[in-house]
């Protein structure tokens, strides 16, 4: 076949991620981004590796050492969680990176649980869905891995969820938002039908859509809906709910990027 | 009756071009797919309203329909594939599906009948086998599933497609965990098991009715990974693993034409150049002229070795040249115009070259899917071609070793992340048993324990 000269490639194309590409690989990153406390550091660093045994093995020796299980989530847990937050929007790890830590830090509230009578304090309850209709449901548990790992609540409905299960879980839990994912234009009616049902029963909450055909245009045409083009910003919606209130033109202004 | 691949349809990967294949498959009316010419397929979906009533549903085909068909008859194309691919509603209701099929084959006989024009009609059909909590890959859908091609079959699609889901929930899983073994499993042993299942009865379908059963693709899987992936900057997943994702892939997908059918392959499987080199049977493909539906990083080169020159889907509704449909075939149309005039020049293979080239260095997923590297996978594959585990660990292995080699030509540039994946990937693939059954055993009890949704019984494990 024909072939390309090393020299004429550059010409063609730009590997842009190659050629910014930092200079500090991820572990010196988040070497830098740990807390010092002794106890706290080794969890912190479990949770950043994926490790689940590590994380409890070091809540255990904090626990042993007298350190509240409750403030251990805050202080150990979560901590170790924004530093792989951090790296991760700063693009330096990827989101399987965050997949692991995100389980090893659940698996490290679920011990801290055990160890304590106290409830921890979420930072909201966020109700999460697939649209009725639709089975394809990674994006949703993308969402719901990220809320979780950033001290939500995270209320799942799973995927193919109807429209009026919705709706008794917003009554019911009475959520900062509601996330909608679907890939399909057809399922994706859906959350128009959710948003009318909410508004006929006075609820009036931010409603966080995205995926595969869900597009700006289609969310912009129901009152509540707010467009979320990565995974990512749903914790990004959500921390601006909890930071600066739920008024839906102001997230509109902040995340419709188109 | 499942006959597996253990040698290559091409004697070497020079010989696989665009718009000709080994084994052409007739179709519809008066077309032949890869028997010396490219054809548009053009894929669509309905706007979100549509789907409230069959009624409606119908009537947003017809118009699709008509739209697309008056278009390729105004600027002069020769031929058109239709592709519906199924919401929900018309595989859950296979009489949606049949009346869908009806309407759009009444309409392009009409146009066929008066112009003359060559086309034929796809209908993809959803894989509805699953209920809201779990895969349900055997259980109640599945004769709801075989009535859906049935239909269609009776009332008028003339190529039979499926993206199926088998293995998916192993691989939804382990793709976000940078689990090598789970990728492994669920593509390339899972979902080989299922399709070998549906595949044998579809092809049942397709024989009984007079029509073709066309083949599969693991968009449910690679094309998750391929996603996630993204674009140059982003960084959700290394692009290293989702090309050894692709290569595990294209094993999975051969099992559609091992169990009897004949192409062409769907458009989205960018596995498709490895398969047509086992195989020889026709492929659609998607590229640059999918970017209506979704990016990727290999828009010229997926054209190489295509039968059918496809969007992918865009949403139906208007725009400044007209309707969506008709944008978009007309994009199609002059692609395939081009592809055809260079076969009549006697250009075609530097044609081929240059649509390789332009986008052969800019990604390890384009490095490997070029066409002389897609070849060597193929190779991979046949080698153990009767084993379903083996093939698929050939493939991942082979893909990491061309890789390698990109690399140390110093044409085919990688971050240090996808450097770092990809030599885990392969330190894995080389820590993995030779033995199927032991592979299987392992990876039943892994699973079965970390992942909650997977039921060894979608398997008939």
């Amino acid at each position: 076949m024909l072939d390309l000269k090393l020299e004429d490639i550059d010409g063609i194309l730009v590997r842009y991620n190659v050629a910014l590409e930092k200079e500090m690989t991820p572990d010196e990153a988040a070497e830098e981004l740990y807390p010092k406390d002794e106890q706290i550091y080794p969890i912190a660093k479990a949770i950043y590796e994926g490790e689940e045994d590590d994380v409890i093995d070091g809540l255990k020796a904090a626990i042993d050492a007298g350190k509240d299980p409750i403030a251990l989530i805050n202080e150990a847990l979560m901590t170790g969680m924004g530093v792989v937050s951090k790296l991760y929007d700063d693009g330096i790890i990827f989101l399987p990176n965050v997949m692991m830590s995100a389980d090893a830090m659940l698996d490290g509230i679920e011990f801290c649980k055990t160890q304590t009578t106290e409830v921890p304090e979420p930072r909201g309850k966020i109700v999460c869905h697939v649209a009725e209709g639709d089975v394809h449901d990674i994006g949703k548990n993308i969402v719901a891995a990220l809320l979780r790992a950033s001290g939500y609540e995270v209320v799942d409905l799973g995927r193919d969820c109807p429209v009026d299960e919705v709706i008794e879980a917003v009554e019911k839990e009475k959520p900062l938002m509601v996330t909608g994912t679907a890939l399909m234009t057809t399922t994706m009616y859906a959350f128009k039908e959710i948003n009318d049902k909410l508004l006929e029963k006075g609820i009036k909450l931010p409603f966080a859509c995205g995926g595969g055909a869900v597009n700006q245009d289609f969310v912009s045409q129901y009152d509540l809906g707010v467009y979320g083009e990565e995974a990512s910003d749903a914790v990004k919606i959500a921390n601006f709910i909890v930071g600066g209130g739920d008024d839906i033109e102001k997230l509109r202004e902040e995340f419709h990027k188109h | 009756m499942v006959k597996k691949y253990t040698s290559m349809a091409y004697a070497k990967a020079d010989d696989m071009l665009f718009g000709n294949c080994k084994f052409p498959v007739k179709a519809g009316l008066g077309l032949e797919i890869g028997a010396g010419y490219a054809t548009p397929e053009l894929n669509y979906a309905p706007r979100p309203q549509a789907g409230k009533s069959k009624e409606k549903l119908v009537k947003e085909y017809e118009r699709i329909t008509t739209d697309a068909m008056a278009r390729m008859v105004q600027i002069g194309a020769p031929s058109v594939v239709l592709e519906t691919e199924h919401v929900e509603q018309m595989s859950n209701n296979p009489e949606w599906g049949g009346a869908v099929a009806h309407a759009q084959k009444t309409i392009m006989e009409e146009y066929h009948d008066e112009y003359g024009i060559k086309c034929a009609l796809r209908h993809t059909i959803g894989d509805i086998r699953e209920d809201r909590d779990y895969l349900q890959l055997r259980g109640d859908k599945y004769s709801v599933f075989m009535e859906a091609f049935e239909q269609c079959a009776q009332n008028g699609a003339d190529l039979l497609s499926v993206e199926s889901m088998g293995g998916k929930e192993v691989f939804d899983y382990s793709i976000l965990r940078n689990d090598t073994a789970g990728i492994l499993f669920g593509i390339g042993v899972l979902g080989s098991m299922d399709m070998e299942m549906i595949w044998s009865d579809i092809a049942d379908v397709a024989k009984k009715n007079g029509v073709v059963a066309a083949g599969d693709t693991d968009c449910a899987q690679a094309n998750t990974a391929m996603f996630i992936a993204g674009g140059l900057l982003d960084k959700n997943l290394a692009h290293t693993t989702a090309i050894v994702a692709r290569s595990i892939a294209a094993g999975r997908s051969l099992c559609a034409y091992e169990a009897g059918a004949t192409g062409p392959g769907k458009d989205c499987g960018y596995e498709n150049t490895i398969i047509k080199s086992i195989s020889g049977v026709p492929i659609s493909q998607e590229g640059k002229t999918s970017t209506c539906a979704h990016s990727d990083v290999m828009g010229n080169l997926t054209m190489q070795c295509c039968d059918l020159w496809s969007n992918e889907s865009v949403e139906y509704h208007g725009e400044f040249g007209g309707t969506t449909v008709q944008c978009w075939v007309e994009t199609l149309a002059y692609d395939c115009s081009m592809m055809n005039t260079s076969l009549k020049l006697g250009k075609a293979k530097d044609l081929r070259d240059i649509l390789t080239l332009s986008d052969k260095y800019r990604d390890p997923q384009g490095y490997v899917l070029a066409y002389d590297n897609a070849y060597r996978v193929g190779q991979a594959i046949v080698k153990d071609g009767e084993d379903n585990y083996l093939r698929a660990k050939n493939a991942a292995i082979e893909c990491c070793n061309i890789v390698g080699e990109g690399v140390a030509s110093g044409k085919l540039k990688l971050t240090r992340f996808e450097t770092n994946a990809l030599a885990k990937v392969k330190a894995d693939l080389e820590g993995l048993t030779d033995d199927s059954d032991k592979f299987m055993s392992d990876c039943l009890t892994k699973y079965k324990e970390e992942v909650a949704v997977f039921r060894t019984e979608n398997y008939g494990l």
